[in-house]
């Protein structure tokens, strides 16, 4: 077995992962009507109103942490831009021709930018959302745009995520949940970081 | 049931503030006081517990000096940027005669209606966490009676009656003006918004900011976005990604561990 995440990465992400579940139910509750049913399921409109500003800080701040730790990481190198260009061929399931990734891929290191970013513009304008009688009018009419329009990018994202994590990558959730991964799995998805790993565990065991 | 309206002919209005006084008293909302802004305006703004403001407008214009009294409050909006905005289902309601009124046990606070409001009217009262502001008194008008700022009016400045006949009564009250030699007079019941069920006589209808009314009030068009369009996209990106993702599986099927092509 290979580590891949450590107990601090683990908890982190799941701090992530379940403040951002909350805040996203919480806030589809406010989103629409026909979604509202889901705003009785989790304790009434009020307050979803008054958890929801709360649930997103919580979720914002681990994303901080998160970003801390990883950022550096997440550098695009030159196969990962050659990665993006064959990135169909990665989703059909063709892997001829497309370069091999690090600890992330490509795929994956745009995706913690783009939840990043996302993160940033659903903090600033949830802040302006969260005071409507104080905020200047002009704030809060790009809010009503700039709030929903990130939650659906970083939905959209986290859909992605979660399919890919839990059904179209096997062996990967476990290395979120236990911390490890098999040889062979990261043989097959991350060739340079299995290298890398590897040849420091052979010169350790030398 | 017929739409009801209120006229306000604002060159009848001599600030009396009786209204004021009538809202207070029938809604039984207590009076707090608040900043003095050196004019003889009861308040600089409406407040969660005061729905009906005589503003004092000092507005001038070469050289003259015109002293504008105008009652405000809600509009009552055709097309109500309020209800467009509020996600909670039965917080803002249409009654059958046209009233836009604020159902409190629905109401979740968000505050979406202050955004939506072309005319700034809604306000979050702090210790409730609920949005108030004028219910054409609702309370009255469902048992026949005119509101309560309407009955207490002591010029006629304030008349309510069904809609089509108020505004009838109000194109007649401007051309009255208008012979007066107030030659723009006019009435001020905004397109933009559907027209409204408070329905003004201006003495000056091309400048109606002069009163503190906006020109051309609409529902702000980020608002209108956010409703429509921002939440098609949504609903577009949600159910692709989910069902996206499951076809995707039936059709390629998980990433298996073996050997890479290129080896
Ligand atoms: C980062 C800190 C965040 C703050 C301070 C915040 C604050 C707010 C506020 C104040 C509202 C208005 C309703 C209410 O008052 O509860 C709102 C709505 C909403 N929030 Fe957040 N939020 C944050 C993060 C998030 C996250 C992470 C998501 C999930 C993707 C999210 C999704 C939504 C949605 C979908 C709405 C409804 C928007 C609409 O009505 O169009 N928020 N948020
Ligand atoms: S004036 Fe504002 S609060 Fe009143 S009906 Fe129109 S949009 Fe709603
Ligand atoms: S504050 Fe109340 S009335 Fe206003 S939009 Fe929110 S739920 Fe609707």
């Amino acid at each position: 077995m290979i580590d891949r995440f450590n107990i601090k990465e683990r908890f982190i992400h799941w701090m992530v992962a379940i403040c951002f579940i909350y805040a996203a139910l919480s806030g589809l509750a406010m989103w629409s009507r026909h979604l509202f049913w889901i705003a009785t399921v989790l304790g009434g409109g009020e307050t979803v109103r008054a958890l929801h500003p709360w649930g997103g800080i919580i979720f914002a701040l681990a994303l901080g942490f998160m970003f801390r730790n990883w950022a550096s990481q997440m550098k695009l190198d030159s196969d990962d831009k050659v990665w993006l260009k064959m990135s169909h061929r990665y989703a059909m399931n063709d892997e001829a021709g497309v370069p091999p990734s690090g600890k992330y891929n490509a795929g994956q290191k745009m995706l913690f930018w783009m939840q990043s970013a996302f993160t940033l513009l659903l903090f600033l304008s949830g802040m302006i959302l969260w005071f409507p009688e104080i905020m200047p009018r002009t704030l809060r009419l790009g809010a009503v745009l700039v709030h929903p329009l990130a939650a659906i990018g970083s939905i959209g994202g986290i859909i992605l995520h979660i399919y890919m994590s839990a059904f179209a990558v096997p062996g990967s959730l476990r290395a979120m949940t236990r911390g490890f991964v098999t040889p062979g799995w990261a043989k097959a998805h991350h060739r340079k970081w299995f290298q890398q790993t590897t040849k420091i565990e052979d010169e350790r065991a030398r | 049931m017929q739409t009801v309206a209120k006229l306000i002919d604002t060159s009848l209005c001599i600030g009396c503030k009786a209204c004021e006084v009538a809202c207070q008293e029938w809604n039984d909302q207590e009076f707090t006081l608040g900043t003095f802004g050196g004019t003889y305006q009861t308040k600089p703004e409406l407040e969660h517990n005061f729905w009906n403001l005589i503003k004092f407008n000092e507005y001038e214009t070469d050289g003259q000096l015109s002293w504008l009294m105008m009652k405000y409050q809600c509009m009552h909006c055709q097309d109500a940027g309020c209800m467009k905005a509020c996600p909670a289902p039965g917080a803002i309601v249409r009654l059958d005669n046209g009233t836009v009124d604020f159902n409190h046990d629905n109401c979740i606070g968000c505050g979406y209606c202050i955004t939506g409001c072309p005319f700034d009217v809604p306000r979050l009262s702090p210790t409730t966490k609920k949005v108030y502001k004028c219910t054409l008194c609702s309370d009255r008008t469902a048992v026949g009676l005119e509101p309560a700022c309407i009955k207490t009016c002591p010029t006629n400045c304030l008349t309510f009656g069904t809609r089509t006949d108020l505004l009838r009564k109000a194109e007649d009250r401007a051309v009255e003006l208008q012979a007066d030699g107030s030659t723009h007079a006019g009435v001020y019941n905004p397109q933009g918004v559907g027209g409204t069920n408070v329905i003004y006589v201006l003495k000056d209808a091309s400048n109606p900011e002069s009163y503190g009314l906006p020109k051309d009030p609409t529902i702000p068009w980020t608002v209108s976005l956010w409703k429509g369009p921002v939440k098609l996209l949504g609903s577009v990106i949600f159910l692709g990604g989910i069902l996206g993702t499951f076809f995707h599986y039936i059709r390629f099927g998980p990433k298996l561990e073996e050997e890479h092509p290129d080896d």
